[in-house]
Formats: structure tokens, sequence, C-alpha cells
């Protein structure tokens, strides 16, 4: 029904919008539906009035425009008035999730109501249902982030479901960097320095790469873990020999490793020349789109050392 | 008579489009714009519209001004947009540096001149509330195709003007669209005094007030009806304990989340209102004016570094290519303030932690994943094939292969290598390559710009593959009949993509040539266009040199302004 022909808001005058003519910039052929509602919420906002009907004309706005700024505080303030039931905006929000998965503004709210009722359950199977959307979409991810930390989930199942989500797909770098806040984002934790956590961290990214030896994410996971554990790269170099030959340039399985040699062999006195080789493997072979890149990177080698490169 | 959008477009008419008066049609709307078919990626600031496909019914429903306008006498009485002269002179044929597709200036003018002066179509109504932003990109993209005042009258220009100023508080700042304001209601009835208390719902919004001036700086205003006092004292008060900035303010409250992009706008916005003037404001009422705390936003950007050389919104959020763009943009807009690079050296607090790690994870970010089905190809798929390896065509052994690209460089590998490796025909025929915006995602054209702005921050643009880059964005990417840019290779347009594309080819420039090195004067290289034809961009503000080189007179005219009167 029209607000216009709904008793309910008879007693309301609606406030049009002055689009500021002549010639507004961006102006939209709105849909009918927006061009009656908007109107209303307009001469209900500017009473701030907090109420069950304001609360659903809300709900129509947003399916509209989701990312009206206002409207999702406006509807936060009403539903604190009335002092809602959260639990059915959690239901709501749901449903507006998955029709909106890359809206902005609902993320926020959905904070905001989570927090307020002070309980995460059923927001793994609502994370499930949004990852089989999207695996890789970051406000969800963020999203998780913040669950876990709120509600201090770190222990309850959260690295088994990044392995889980790995053995689906092992490129999903969502799902890496997820682990690596779960590895080592707990004030707490000693993270990677604790006892074993390296060696198993080491470990997973090692497995993965050697089943997909041209994916970067593990890659960047595993220097993540070297980094944060203050272990040399130079450690890395047996391991990434198992992908990259520099002396036979046709048994090269991964430029990802070719990188890592190029740089542990660029910071090694007197093994310039290793260095170069890689690079140019790499630039003239198995990575031609960052050309440029590895053969600055070769002459920086140069420079850097002052040695001239072989 | 025109009669729809499908046939003007592709027959190239050269008649121009028209806001059309109610009652007219205007049929088959959907191939006029696409907002973002496919939302893949996280817009930053400017989300677009969810899915609109072509066999979707979106009837296009003209109005006079806005639909939702009432008051008769505001605007009704519009008359139709006088018919566009656009007897656009023919672009010049640009040199051809590789054997991608010219930039055709004539479709994508026209493209963006559909924006401008007609109704965007019903879909971008879910975008109702970043109208600056679609404004932005409109305005931006004509000027960066040296359109803008081709094809606008002087009168429209000063209305386009007035339309962003209407958006401006009285309290300093500009909302996003005319939908918050709420009129005299805002006005105290007893009073006649603005109170804030009753903005509630019409806040001023971060994003917008740094759309809203960079708008203006390119249709040629001065910034001279700007609350620039008010905006300077409202900018601070954004700014939360962590470094980090809000939104909006409502009711004494930040809102928004934390969010590098917030940051990046409060740096913009500081920059074009305090200007060169270092620290406190003289005269016109302006000392005391409180400045932002730069050096917590610093902080609250390193924090956010993550393990692969990126940069998140949060710290152990995962690296993104917008956000390591807005991170790297974020103190530099400020000539008191040195880009993180040189800053790096001189003061160890501001800068990257690890400058050439966030050069690598920038670089790797360039890929030859340009089709949705390349990308999702991956999944379920824990071996290294031609599937899942498009980076790396050449030395992966495949089964099978998901493009004619992959095919060829497989195919032709031992013939390469006999070749030696090197130039055409070698191992870097990679024929196209876009950038996404994160590790194993398919490439952006939205990226294009994000991550090739960050590197021509860092002063390594040169390390980019151009050719393939250039070819994609002008073989796949743009819409060969509707002019504009897509998100991924084939989409059809719309204006956030078309105006970032734009933006990416034209940092892209041209082969620099030592006469260019030796210019003297500034003016002089803006005046140059790039090879596709394109005014310069200045990465740091996302508009053309020419356009941010009007902030010298600004300036100067606000010093002596100051001096007059301090």
């Amino acid at each position: 029904m029209a607000y216009s022909d709904d008793p309910e808001w008879a007693d309301i005058v609606p406030l049009p919008q002055d689009d500021g003519g002549p010639n507004p910039l961006a102006a939209i052929a709105y849909t009918e539906e927006y061009s009656e509602a908007i109107p209303y919420l307009r001469a209900i906002m500017a009473k701030n009035e907090l109420s069950p009907r304001a609360l659903a004309l809300t709900e129509d706005i947003i399916d509209m425009n989701p990312a009206h700024y206002t409207v999702w505080l406006y509807r936060a303030k009403i539903l604190l008035s009335l002092k809602a039931d959260l639990r059915q905006e959690v239901e709501w929000l749901n449903e507006t999730a998955t029709a909106h998965p890359k809206n902005y503004q609902i993320w926020h709210h959905r904070n905001f109501v989570i927090d307020n009722l002070g309980s995460a359950e059923g927001e793994a199977e609502f994370l499930a249902q949004m990852f089989r959307i999207d695996s890789k979409n970051y406000h969800v991810w963020s999203y998780r982030q913040w669950l876990v930390r709120r509600f201090d989930l770190w222990e309850q199942g959260e690295l088994e479901a990044t392995e889980k989500l790995l053995e689906e797909d092992v490129r999903n770098n969502s799902a890496w960097n997820h682990r690596f806040f779960l590895v080592n984002g707990r004030e707490e934790s000693a993270g990677v320095k604790g006892t074993g956590v390296r060696e198993r961290e080491i470990k997973f990214a090692q497995d993965a790469i050697r089943k997909a030896p041209q994916n970067q994410s593990p890659w960047n996971y595993l220097r993540g873990i070297y980094d944060r554990a203050g272990l040399p790269l130079s450690d890395m170099k047996d391991f990434a020999h198992e992908f990259a030959s520099l002396d036979d340039p046709d048994e090269v399985h991964s430029s990802h490793a070719l990188d890592v040699l190029a740089e542990i062999y660029g910071e090694q006195d007197g093994r310039t020349a290793e260095a170069t080789k890689a690079y140019e493997l790499l630039a003239n072979r198995y990575d031609p789109i960052r050309a440029n890149y590895w053969n600055y990177k070769k002459a920086t080698l140069t420079h850097g050392n002052g040695v001239a490169a072989a | 008579m025109y009669s729809g959008w499908v046939d003007w477009s592709r027959s190239s008419s050269p008649d121009a489009p028209v806001k059309q008066t109610p009652g007219s049609s205007a049929n088959a709307d959907q191939l006029h714009h696409q907002p973002c078919s496919r939302s893949m990626c996280m817009h930053v600031s400017f989300p677009m519209p969810p899915s609109y496909t072509l066999t979707s019914a979106h009837p296009l429903t003209h109005r006079p001004c806005a639909s939702l306008t009432s008051p008769p006498t505001s605007c009704a009485p519009e008359p139709p947009k006088a018919p566009m002269p656009i007897p656009m002179p023919m672009p010049l044929e640009p040199p051809r540096l590789d054997h991608s597709s010219p930039l055709n200036k004539q479709k994508h003018t026209k493209y963006f001149l559909r924006c401008l002066k007609t109704f965007l179509p019903p879909a971008y109504t879910s975008n109702d509330s970043n109208r600056l932003s679609l404004a932005f990109f409109t305005v931006a993209g004509l000027d960066l195709l040296g359109g803008l005042d081709a094809n606008t009258t002087a009168q429209e220009r000063e209305d386009y003007i007035r339309w962003i100023y209407r958006l401006q508080l009285p309290t300093g700042g500009f909302r996003a669209f005319p939908g918050t304001d709420l009129g005299d209601r805002n006005r105290d009835e007893a009073t006649q005094e603005w109170d804030e208390a009753r903005y509630r719902w019409d806040p001023a919004n971060l994003p917008a007030t740094y759309f809203a001036l960079a708008t203006l700086l390119i249709l040629g205003d001065d910034l001279g009806r700007v609350r620039r006092k008010q905006c300077l004292e409202w900018l601070p008060r954004l700014q939360r304990p962590d470094g980090s900035f809000g939104e909006t303010l409502v009711e004494g409250k930040v809102e928004g989340g934390t969010d590098p992009r917030f940051g990046y706008c409060a740096a913009g916005v500081r920059f074009v209102l305090r200007g060169v003037e270092e620290g406190g404001l003289r005269g016109n009422g302006l000392e005391g004016v409180g400045d932002v705390d730069l050096e917590a936003l610093v902080r609250c950007i390193r924090r956010a570094e993550t393990y692969d050389g990126g940069i998140s919104d949060k710290p152990f959020h995962e690296a993104h290519g917008a956000l390591s763009f807005l991170n790297r943009l974020s103190p530099s807009p400020s000539p008191s303030h040195p880009t993180p690079t040189n800053a790096s050296t001189t003061t160890p607090t501001r800068g990257l932690t690890n400058p050439s790690r966030t050069l690598h994870w920038l670089l790797s970010r360039q890929t030859a994943t340009i089709t949705l089905s390349d990308d999702t190809q991956t999944h379920s798929d824990e071996t290294d094939t031609a599937e899942t390896c498009h980076d790396a065509h050449t030395f992966v052994h495949p089964s099978s292969f998901p493009s004619k690209q992959g095919r060829r460089m497989y195919e032709d590998r031992d013939k390469r290598d006999n070749e030696g490796g090197r130039g055409e025909g070698g191992r870097f025929d990679v024929e196209w390559t876009g950038f996404n915006g994160r590790e194993n995602k398919v490439a952006d054209t939205c990226y294009a710009f994000w991550v090739g702005g960050a590197l021509d921050m860092l002063g390594h643009s040169n390390l980019v593959h151009t050719p393939s880059l250039r070819a994609w964005l002008l073989d796949r990417t743009a819409h060969p009949h509707l002019g504009g840019f897509g998100k991924h290779a084939a989409d059809l347009p719309d204006v956030y993509h078309s105006y970032l594309g734009l933006a990416a080819l034209s940092l892209l420039g041209g082969e620099v040539t030592e006469a260019d090195k030796n210019r003297a004067s500034e003016d002089e290289e803006v005046k140059a266009l790039t090879i596709d034809g394109l005014k310069p961009l200045d990465a740091t503000m996302c508009i053309s040199k020419q356009a941010r080189g009007r902030l010298r007179g600004i300036w100067k005219r606000w010093e002596s302004e100051n001096e007059s009167s301090g």
C-alpha cells in the first residue's frame, strides 16, 4: 500500500526533497516506490519520531537504498528507544545482508545490534551462509575478526574453520589472513613465538605450497610468519630450492620461490651472481608481467652491494 | 528525433542526449548505464548499486528535476535541457604506443555527458546517498577528456556549482545528497539560530566534503563560498583518539567505520582549506582553529600494515589495494608533510615500515587473471594448472586452458624461448593484464587507478607493465559502443569505473622525452596531454593537474585576505 493511502500515515505531511535545480548533478530517475517513501521518511526524521511505524519505514528505505548513512543511525536510535526485540532485528539483518552483500553500513549496524545483544549465538551459521555467496567478502571477514575479539572465540574452532575453507580453496587469501590474525592477533598470547606454534604454522604453509607452488597466498603467509618469529629469510632457502633450481632454468615450478631465492642471495656477500640469475629468470621467463620490477631489483642489487653483477 | 539510447549509441549519431521532459519515453535504457554489475570488489567509499542486468526491466521514468522535489517553484518549470551542441572536435589520432585500441574520446565524452545531462537510471537509487561522489566522477571524467568547457555553458557550470553549495551546511562541511536537507526545520524556531542539536539527521559527511571541494575546483570555482572556518573546526572533531576518522558527527558521536578512506578525505579537505599555511591560520577570524592530529593518523595507518606488505583498514585485516592507496596518500597531500617515501628517511614516525615490501605487494597486483571465469575456476582446485595460475602460463604444464591467451602463451613457449624471450613476440607478450585489489582476485578497472595511483606516489609507476595494462583497459573494459568503462572485461559501464578507468589511463601518461623532463614550468606540464589525449592526472587528489593547479591562486588570495584583515 502506498504511504499516501495508508491511514497509519494520514497524520504525516510528507516533506518532499528539493533537488536544487536547475541542472542538479547526478540526478537519478528514482523508482516510484522510493519517490513515494522518501518524503515520509524526511517528515518523521525532521520530527525525530521514534516509533514502530518509523522503524518499518526505515526498513523500506534501506531495502531500496542501503547506503543511506543517517537512516541506519536513526534506526539504531529507534530500536533502543522502543527496547525492540534485537533477535528479530538480527533475523531481518540476515536477509538484508544476503540481499546487499557489499553494503558497508549494514555491518556497522550488525556490530551495534550483536554488541547490545551480548551474544554471538547463530553468528557462525550466518557467516557460513555469507561465505557461500562469496568466501572473500571483505566486510564479512572484518566482522568475523570483531566477533572473535568481542566474544573471545579464539579457541572456539576458528583455526579449524580456516583449515576447512583453505581445503576448499587454497587460494582464498582472506582465509589465510584470518589465520594470521588468529595466530598473532591475540594480545595475551605469544602468537607465533609460542611453543610449537611457529613450527605448526610453518608446516601448514609449506604443505599448502607443496600442493600449489604458484599460489602467492601461502608464500606471503610463510614470510609473514618468519618475520613475526624473527627468523632470517635465509632459513627458507632449502625449502625454496624445492621449487626452483638456479642451475637448471627449466626446473622452476614457482616464481615466488625464485623471488625468495633472489632476496636471500641478494643479502649474502658474494652471492650476487645467484641473485642476478634469479631476477633474470623472473624477468625474462617466469614472471614477465613484472619484468620492469625484477630488472629494477637486479639493478638495485648491483648498486646496493657495490659489486658488479655477474 | 531522438529515439532512445540504444539506437543513438550504436549508430554513433552526433545527436546529443537531453534530459527528457515528462511523458516522453526512453525504453531500453538498461544500456544507458550499468551500475556495477557484479559487486566483487569493495568499493571504497562509493559502493555501487547491486546487480542490474540487461534482461531486467527498469523503465526509466523521467521527471522534471528530481522526482522528490515538490515545491514547483524550486525547479518544476525547468525547461527541457537544451539539446547539447556536440559538434565535438574529432580527437586527434594519438600516437600508438602498442597494438591496443585507441581511446575513443568521442564515445567516452558522450558517456559522461549522458551522466551529466540526463537522469541516471533507477538502479542508481541505491546510491542516492552518494550523489556528490557520482557528481564528482561525472564532472572529473569530462574534465580529463578535455570536454567540460566545450560541452557545457558558463551558466550550466554555475548551476552545477550552486547545486554543490546547496549541500553545504551552515555549521561547516557538506552533506552527501539533498535527501538529508530538511530545510528550515533545522533552524531553531524560537531564536532562528542554527542549532546543531537540530541537525541530528542532517550531518556533514567527510567524503562528501572532499568530493564537493574537488568538484568545485574542477568546475573553476574560487571556493569563495566555502565556510572555511566552520569546516576546519568541524574536521578535527571527526578524529578519534586512535587517530582514525569517522564519516559523520551525530549527536556528538563520531559515526562510520574505522576506515582509512575517511583519513584520506580528512587529509584532502585539510590540504585544500588549510593549504600552504603551516599550523595556525591568520586573519579572518581563523586564528586558533585547531588542526587534526596528523601524527596520530599516520600511527593509525602504520598499525594497519599487513604481513604481506600491503595495508588494510585495521590491524590484522586483509591487505587491500584501495586501502593501500589511501594510506599511501593520507599524510601526503600537505606540502608541509612530505610524502611517506621521503618521510621514511627523515622522520622515523612517518611513512611505511617497509616500503620495499609495499612496492612488492603493489606490483604483485598486476595480473593476467582478467575474467570472472578465470577467477572462479581456482575454487576447489588445489593444484597448479592453467586454470589456477593465470600469471604463470609460461611454465605451468596445463591440461586445459581457460582462455585463448592462456593457450597461446603456453603453445608458443618454445618459440619464445628460441627468440630469447625478450620484447615483441617473446615472453613479454602478455597481451592483457589488469590490477586486482587483493591476492588471487580477478582484475578490476578501479584498481588500475588505486594501485597505479599508489605506485605513482611512490615514484615507481615506471615499473608497471604498461602496454598490457593499456590494452586491457582499452580493448577489454572500455565499452566499444556506449563509452565508459566496466568493472571487469566485457561488463557494461558505470560512472565510478568509468572515471577511474580514465584516471588510470591518464597515469600511464606517455613516453617521457628529455624535453618533457627539462620543462621548467609546471604550467606547461599540465597543458601537455598524455599519449591517450587525456589531461595529466594528479594522483594524490585524483583530479587533473590543471584543476589542482588552481589551488595556488586560491591560497594566494586567502593569504592576501588574511594580510589585509590581519
